[in-house]
């Protein structure tokens, strides 16, 4: 998983490449401390370069998610296709993260 | 240099324990010449070692590592009799010496000689004349290398022995053959299951019961992650299960009870897909609410209808609203649940199967194989381009329901 965040004056982007899986905790948890450390209002998840998520994957967006309501900005997720866009329908996470 | 001051040197950065390890240590001294004997184990002496054990020649040498069992060596190379490379030989021909430190002495020291005492097993060199510091510094080394090695595959072992003792309890979380004997009587049906867990321990987890009125209660759930942490995870939704005797025969309710209980305590991000589906074996009607588990299918024929697990997994949200759907599983139809694991792996030759790619293999395969082998071919299929090392727990359990004259 690689990502790119583009802040554009408090709105952000997240651009997304590569699986989003168990084993890229690390890094997700680093991108959580990135955006921590800017300011942004709200933040988009793109997910159009994704192919694949698994359940941990999921899990992380939940962490975000969370995160995005202490700290008060607006967490949601786009572009999402495929198996993807399947896994967030199929858990309901789309309805969640405003996808 | 007293024995007292090389002590503190170590002692203060080092591991205390380690220190002790290392000073209590057996060394065998050998040298033809007693003079050398001498300034070797007077100068260890002073390094603070006391267990020392002296030998004249390589025979003597051989004999009394044998008897003795040290923990280092220190070698002269000419000695009579058996010389010091063939004491190397000798000792790394033995498994029991495969990894004993020798550490070899000697005065002419060219590249040709250096080359010839690593090739014959020695593990290190120090040149005559003894310098004492060095001579030193080599010794404690190799033991502090020998004790590390030793504690790090003893935990190792401990640890191997804890994961083996809780992989069978978990196993044990799983329905019983019995069980399974009578689910199947009462469906007129054989049942498939495969379980393996992807670290030892797995987040997955799947059962069966028996419910009044001819009823059939049958789950499978993945809990996020895997090894330690999901597999204690796992204990506690099959605890958790336990306790629900009424809405079983509700598979909303019962997800729902489920999650009532489980969301204050799973850690964030954590949770658990899962799918539960009651079975009338009178009327053929299946009764089934799902928490985003892999879609599980029904087998008709060579056709394949995909069951609507989607719902929210259980543990995240409060209010997740678990619905009850309704489909049949007739005679002569299988119901097939699995985890995740068989559609996301990664393929060798990179890209995943996906629930398009499950599907059609299902239906290829339906086609060619007798219905009771279906899940253990598919797996073997899948296996085939899959390295065995998967990237998460694998379940995979189908009931296939035999036809009604059979």
């Amino acid at each position: 998983m690689d990502y790119k965040i583009n802040n554009n004056g408090g709105s952000a982007t997240v651009v997304f490449s590569g699986d989003i899986t168990f084993s890229e905790n690390v890094s997700f948890r680093q991108l959580l401390k990135d955006i921590a450390e800017q300011q942004v209002e709200s933040c988009v998840f793109d997910l159009s370069s994704v192919d694949m998520v698994d359940s941990a994957g999921l899990g992380m967006f939940l962490i975000a998610r969370e995160q995005a309501e202490t700290a008060g900005w607006k967490l949601s997720v786009s572009g999402a296709q495929g198996h993807v866009a399947s896994m967030l329908k199929l858990t309901k996470l789309s309805d969640l993260l405003d996808g | 240099m007293n024995s007292s001051e090389n002590s503190s040197v170590s002692g203060n950065d080092r591991d205390q324990e380690l220190v002790a390890g290392v000073k209590a240590a057996k060394i065998l001294i050998i040298d033809d010449m007693a003079l050398m004997r001498k300034i070797i184990g007077v100068c260890l002496t002073r390094g603070g070692y006391e267990n020392l054990l002296y030998a004249e020649d390589g025979e003597e040498a051989l004999q009394m590592v044998e008897e003795h069992n040290p923990d280092i060596l220190i070698l002269d190379l000419n000695m009579p009799k058996v010389n010091g490379y063939e004491v190397c030989h000798a000792l790394r021909a033995n498994e029991k010496y495969k990894s004993l430190p020798i550490l070899v002495q000697s005065a002419s020291e060219t590249d040709e000689e250096r080359v010839q005492v690593f090739a014959s097993g020695a593990t290190d060199f120090v040149s005559k004349p003894i310098n004492q510091p060095e001579l030193l510094a080599r010794v404690q080394m190799h033991l502090e290398n020998k004790l590390m090695i030793h504690s790090l595959s003893d935990f190792r072992k401990r640890m191997e022995t804890e994961l083996v003792m809780a992989r069978e309890m978990q196993q044990s979380l799983l329905p019983e053959r019995p069980v399974i004997k009578e689910i199947e009587k009462r469906t007129n049906a054989t049942i498939e299951s495969f379980y393996r867990a992807s670290f030892e321990l797995g987040g997955d987890l799947w059962g069966c019961w028996e419910l009044p009125d001819n009823k059939i209660g049958i789950y499978v759930l993945d809990i996020t992650g895997h090894g330690v942490g999901s597999a204690l995870n796992t204990f506690r939704v099959h605890a958790t299960m336990a306790r629900f005797k009424r809405s079983k025969n509700d598979p909303a309710a019962f997800l729902t009870d489920l999650n009532r209980v489980l969301q204050p305590s799973f850690p964030l991000g954590q949770f658990a897909t899962m799918f539960y589906g009651v079975l009338d074996c009178a009327t053929h009607e299946l009764t089934y609410a799902g928490a985003g588990a892999p879609r599980p299918m029904v087998i008709s024929g060579d056709d394949v209808r995909l069951l609507d697990s989607s719902g929210y997994p259980v543990g995240i949200a409060r209010k997740p609203e678990y619905v009850n759907l309704k489909d049949k599983l007739l005679p002569g139809e299988s119901l097939f649940c699995y985890s995740d694991v068989l559609v996301e792996a990664p393929q060798e030759e990179g890209g995943f199967l996906g629930e398009e790619g499950l599907v059609s293999w299902v239906k290829e395969l339906s086609k060619e194989v007798e219905r009771p082998k279906l899940v253990s071919r598919l797996l073997k299929r899948f296996f085939s381009v899959q390295s065995d090392l998967l990237p998460d727990d694998l379940t995979a359990v189908a009931i296939h329901r035999k036809d009604v004259d059979e």
